[in-house]
């Protein structure tokens, strides 16, 4: 049976599971280490977890562990990519680095976002970290469309990984790390005929491609905060139609779905009601009936499931969260939807 | 979740590799977590033996046979890390390897899991250096991942990647045909609808496509005015061409004509409201039409027909009715 409340006792009980031990499915996403440390440190940051569950000199030890160091400042032109590795499975250490023809293992646009924020997250001082290697290095991997490789081996290009840079970039305080008006040309060709964004030019709207274009471009400063209080009809952006498709995925159940006539699902609750946030739409949401089905949502153990019923899984419990806190629950900190964190860690009080 | 484990027949037919006499000369390599770690994982022993070996290989930078066969097992175990896909492509380019039994290899794995990106790019390595040959090899392997889930984003970008890159647009209208017969609500073959007819270089463009795809998706839309698909769809058609689309008497007829069957189709509603912002002079017929489902809503008359359109759709679509009520309101500032 469904519970009628937000079980913030449950949920924290969840997180300090995952935190101590993530269960054996998560092995075919060790790749994605930093991301999942993301979802449960920022999850019991945005929870107002007791300062006791998290050590945080323990997480900035471990995050800077990961990041990659160029030998030398001439390496910073070399076309790798020195940001952090997204796991300890493919790093060695650098006596193996020097020895080996092969330049390792890489470091990944998605896992240096998650680093920086879980470094921004717990207070650390990010002006002490070394982001010029970071920064200059990251324009290797911007293409001359203006979208970005994750890492400098080659792999597919899209709005995720220019939401990265601008947040990383963003957070470091330092633009120099991206060509800023190639990634807007991009993102505005990825503005479909509906309104929504794909995640390349051409391709269905989708949710988090949208959150990822309009949250890029609100980064960078190329729209307003609020825009729709202002002048959206003389947007860069088609804003009209964009808020409508964005109203449009909250669906009869209360839910939002990530495309017309699909599911609703736990995740777009967050992805699509940042964008409507930073639109100024957000006051147009029947926030009771999205209530309603978040906590349909809710596992009797913690945690969020993507589908009413389903087993929770980090991903969705982190985006239920937020959701909650979008719903100005109690005992969550407000967030800021932008940097996917709580308001007062992105200030960095 | 996306990540899938292999069967449980293979895992009990699994022999670890420090029982494999072929692997008796290497020495695993451990993962080094460090103090302190984060977030660890409770890897089942499968996983972490293969990766140790991987990490072996990998360090020693051998490229052979059994490496490329060890990729095969990782990849099986792990397939979001990049790390082993790049490894194994520099294995194949070593050993100038078969492509065409890569094709046979992302098909399995796509078979346990096609919701992965590196899957997907390792194909599209594999088709770039095939050329124009790999064209109907990948079209059709699109179209068997879409039997399965006809939404897959990964496979859709891989066949408008293909299309740009190696060709093949001959029968892709059909094939969104095909598919929108099967399913008219799918937004996915819409979408690709939309990317045919405004970038293939066989049919002209959207203004040359804009007549025959209007009367195909009016039908459509007669047939399911509640598909939001196709309503978007027609939006589409009249992109950058508002007035066109504000003077096309097709436009305000269709919503007419469903409004007269399905008094409650908050798109017609919504496409009106959107047609008159755009300059369209409502004839007699139509405003009453709207008055006659005003009144069988039992909603209260308004001043002119955008604000009545608003209060209808504020009673027909109530999980949107502040956003309506918002729409009214800046309807009175415009005219003020
Ligand atoms: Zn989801």
């Amino acid at each position: 049976m469904a519970s009628e409340i937000f079980e913030r006792d449950q949920h924290l009980t969840f997180l300090q599971m995952m935190y101590q031990l993530l269960p054996s499915p998560y092995q075919s996403q060790e790749i994605n280490r930093l991301t999942l440390a993301y979802f449960v440190i920022s999850g019991l940051d945005l929870l107002a977890a007791p300062d006791r569950l998290l050590d945080k000199e323990a997480v900035a030890n471990w995050v800077l562990s990961l990041q990659a160091h160029p030998r030398s400042k001439s390496e910073l032109n070399n076309g790798q990519f020195y940001g952090f590795y997204g796991s300890r499975a493919g790093q060695f250490p650098q006596e193996v680095n020097d020895n080996g023809a092969l330049s390792c293992s890489v470091s990944n646009l998605a896992s240096t976002y998650c680093a920086v924020a879980i470094l921004k997250i717990i207070g650390y001082d990010l002006s002490s970290i070394d982001s010029e290697s970071i920064l200059m290095s990251m324009r290797n991997l911007q293409q001359p469309d203006g979208s970005f490789m994750p890492i400098h081996t080659g792999a597919e290009t899209d709005l995720r990984f220019i939401y990265c840079a601008a947040a990383i970039c963003h957070m470091l305080g330092n633009w120099s790390g991206m060509d800023k008006e190639k990634a807007k040309e991009y993102i505005l060709n990825c503005q479909s005929y509906d309104g929504g964004f794909g995640l390349t030019p051409g391709s269905e709207s989708h949710g988090g491609a949208t959150y990822c274009g309009v949250i890029s471009l609100r980064l960078m400063g190329f729209i307003e905060d609020d825009i729709l209080s202002k002048d959206a009809e003389s947007s860069i952006i088609n804003v009209s139609l964009l808020l409508d498709w964005c109203l449009q995925r909250q669906a009869a159940d209360g839910g939002f779905q990530g495309r017309p006539n699909k599911h609703s699902d736990t995740c777009y609750a967050f992805w699509i009601a940042s964008v409507l946030k930073v639109l100024g739409g957000h006051k147009f949401i029947d926030k009771k009936a999205l209530h309603g089905f978040l906590l349909a949502c809710q596992s009797e153990y913690g945690g969020f499931s993507k589908f009413p019923g389903d087993y929770p899984d980090l991903y969705h419990s982190y985006y239920g969260f937020t959701a909650f806190s979008l719903l100005e629950e109690p005992g969550l900190k407000p967030l800021c939807v932008e940097l996917g964190m709580s308001a007062i860690a992105a200030i960095g009080i | 979740m996306t990540e899938r484990e292999m069967g449980s027949d293979e895992e009990q037919q699994w022999v670890p590799f420090k029982n494999r006499p072929e692997w008796s000369d290497v020495i695993p390599v451990e993962q080094d977590d460090g103090p302190n770690p984060v977030v660890p994982i409770a890897y089942k022993e499968q996983f972490t033996e293969t990766m140790n070996y991987f990490r072996a290989v990998f360090k020693a930078d051998e490229r052979s046979p059994r490496a490329l066969q060890l990729t095969t097992e990782a990849i099986g175990l792990n397939s979001g890390n990049y790390t082993i896909w790049h490894y194994r492509r520099l294995i194949l380019e070593t050993l100038e390897a078969d492509l065409q039994n890569e094709l046979d290899f992302t098909d399995q794995i796509a078979q346990i899991n096609s919701k992965n990106y590196q899957l997907w790019h390792h194909r599209r390595w594999v088709a770039e250096i095939l050329g124009a040959n790999a064209t109907s090899a990948e079209l059709e392997f699109t179209k068997k991942i879409l039997l399965g889930d006809a939404k897959n984003y990964h496979a859709w970008s891989h066949r408008q990647w293909v299309l740009k890159e190696l060709g093949g647009w001959e029968n892709e209208l059909d094939y969104c045909w095909e598919l929108l017969e099967e399913d008219v609500f799918n937004n996915s073959a819409w979408n690709q609808r939309f990317f045919v007819i405004t970038r293939s270089p066989l049919l002209g463009g959207l203004t040359a496509m804009r007549e025959s795809e209007v009367s195909y998706t009016l039908k459509a839309i007669v047939a399911h005015p509640e598909n939001e698909s196709s309503w978007r769809y027609l939006r589409g058609l009249y992109k950058n061409d508002n007035w066109s689309w504000a003077n096309d008497p097709q436009i305000a007829s269709v919503c007419l004509k469903v409004l007269s069957a399905n008094n409650d189709c908050i798109f017609a509603l919504s496409t009106l409201l959107d047609l008159i912002r755009h300059g369209f002079q409502a004839s007699k017929e139509l405003r009453d039409a709207v008055d006659a489902i005003r009144n069988s809503n039992l909603v209260e008359a308004e001043s002119d027909l955008t604000k009545t359109i608003c209060s209808l759709l504020e009673k027909l679509d109530p999980i949107r009715v502040n956003y309506w009520k918002w729409r009214k309101s800046i309807l009175c500032e415009g005219a003020k």
